[in-house]
């Protein structure tokens, strides 16, 4: 799980729209996976530090939990039904997201994306 | 260079005592079909079936932005008020469209809000149409959000309406129409999706009113995409059900805005629909 995280952090990197879009955001965002923690630091639309858990010091503004299957399943290209997005993740029973969700929804569409980052580029047939 | 097929022009009406400048887009010819846009979004989400030849070569499609929506304007005083889109209202809004453009008993085609109040006209105004198609429709769903994250001074009420409904776009959208798709919100006027939402999540008047529909005389199909989170597939069967004689159709790789965000995958769905309604003519008043 940590070399999806350290992929997020090297993909951001190379998105400057997307980096862009996150300017105004410097919080850090708790994940965790199957108990496993990974604080990201961001700072103006980058992953500034990735830190790892267990960490009862790190002050974070939101978390996202959940397991590695379902995270898994979020980054495959065509995720089934209830998979394929943070929030239906929550509905389905297989994420939770907990603190401040308003700066969330805020910087929704940022954060979506920055999460997504790991999925699998679905191959297009024309 | 293309010129597409659909022409659209303004008409005023009166609602509630108040004139509505309504825009409305249309092509082709021979039964009316009337679609109506989901919430926060307007009459662009029609594009691809007003733009498809087969459908237009014998169905007069018309999509009509609703008041504040789009390209038609809000009434006259609209910056003393707050928005809220109410059942009885947009009931008579659409009645309105209907006696303006002289439409002899259309089929309705609503998706989301348009779907739930296609299902209200089925119960209360049946009269006035052919037949029903209510895609991502349901009795009820209350909101698993607060409506007012999506009009604030601090933020962007239109983005964040956007990558909240991104939750309901099927994986398998193209990514080009995903993104028109969730434009279409980004642009929505300040507090829109808000009071769309509030019609949508907090007014429950239509459960225990759907044994009153009857199919013998306007037929009322269901359509549901799987990746809908907003209306699930389960939402919408438990809604037909209550549907004596209702059809349903489930489409797997389709979210809640099927028409704008995977035409391909919607068409044959939506084509399959139509062919369930009464055609041309057929039963009018």
């Amino acid at each position: 799980m940590l070399d999806r995280m350290k992929q997020m952090q090297a993909a951001l990197d190379r998105l400057p729209h997307l980096r862009r879009m996150g300017a105004l955001f410097s919080e850090t965002v708790l994940i965790k996976v199957d108990g496993q923690e990974f604080y990201l630091v961001f700072e103006k639309g980058r992953i500034a530090q990735l830190l790892e858990g267990p960490s009862k010091k790190t002050p974070y503004r939101f978390s996202f939990v959940t397991d590695e299957d379902a995270f898994e399943e979020f980054w495959t290209a065509t995720p089934k039904p209830g998979f394929h997005d943070i929030f239906a993740m929550v509905k389905i029973g297989r994420a939770e997201i907990m603190g401040d969700i308003l700066l969330l929804v805020k910087n929704l569409r940022f954060l979506k994306e920055v999460l997504a980052l790991p999925r699998a580029r679905r191959e297009v047939v024309e | 260079m293309t010129i597409e097929q659909i022409t659209g022009r303004y008409l005023t009406v009166e609602v509630a005592g108040r004139a509505q400048r309504i825009y409305f887009e249309e092509a082709g010819q021979g039964r009316p079909v009337l679609c109506l846009h989901t919430a926060g979004s307007d009459t662009r989400q029609w594009r691809h079936i007003l733009n498809d030849p087969a459908i237009t070569a014998e169905n007069r499609i018309i999509a009509f932005d609703m008041p504040w929506h789009g390209k038609s304007l809000p009434p006259e005083g609209f910056m003393q008020e707050e928005y809220l889109l109410s059942t009885k209202a947009y009931m008579e809004t659409v009645l309105a469209v209907i006696g303006g453009l002289e439409l002899n008993r259309p089929v309705l085609a609503g998706v989301s809000m348009g779907g739930r109040i296609a299902l209200q006209l089925a119960v209360h105004h049946p009269e006035s149409f052919a037949g029903f198609l209510a895609i991502e429709a349901s009795d009820f769903q209350p909101a698993w959000y607060d409506i007012d994250w999506f009009h604030r001074p601090d933020a962007h009420g239109g983005e964040m309406g956007a990558a909240l409904v991104s939750t309901n776009i099927s994986p398998y959208a193209p990514d080009t129409e995903r993104a028109n798709t969730l434009w279409m919100f980004m642009q929505s006027g300040p507090g829109v999706f808000r009071g769309d939402l509030s019609f949508y999540t907090q007014d429950d008047s239509l459960v225990g009113q759907l044994h009153r529909i009857d199919t013998a005389k306007t037929p009322v199909h269901f359509i549901v995409g799987a990746y809908d989170f907003t209306c699930t597939p389960e939402d919408a069967r438990r809604t037909a059900e209550q549907v004596e004689g209702a059809t349903l159709s489930v489409m797997d790789e389709v979210g809640h805005f099927p028409m704008s965000e995977y035409p391909e995958a919607f068409r044959p769905f939506f084509v399959d629909g139509l062919a369930r309604m009464p055609s041309a003519g057929a039963g009018a008043s």
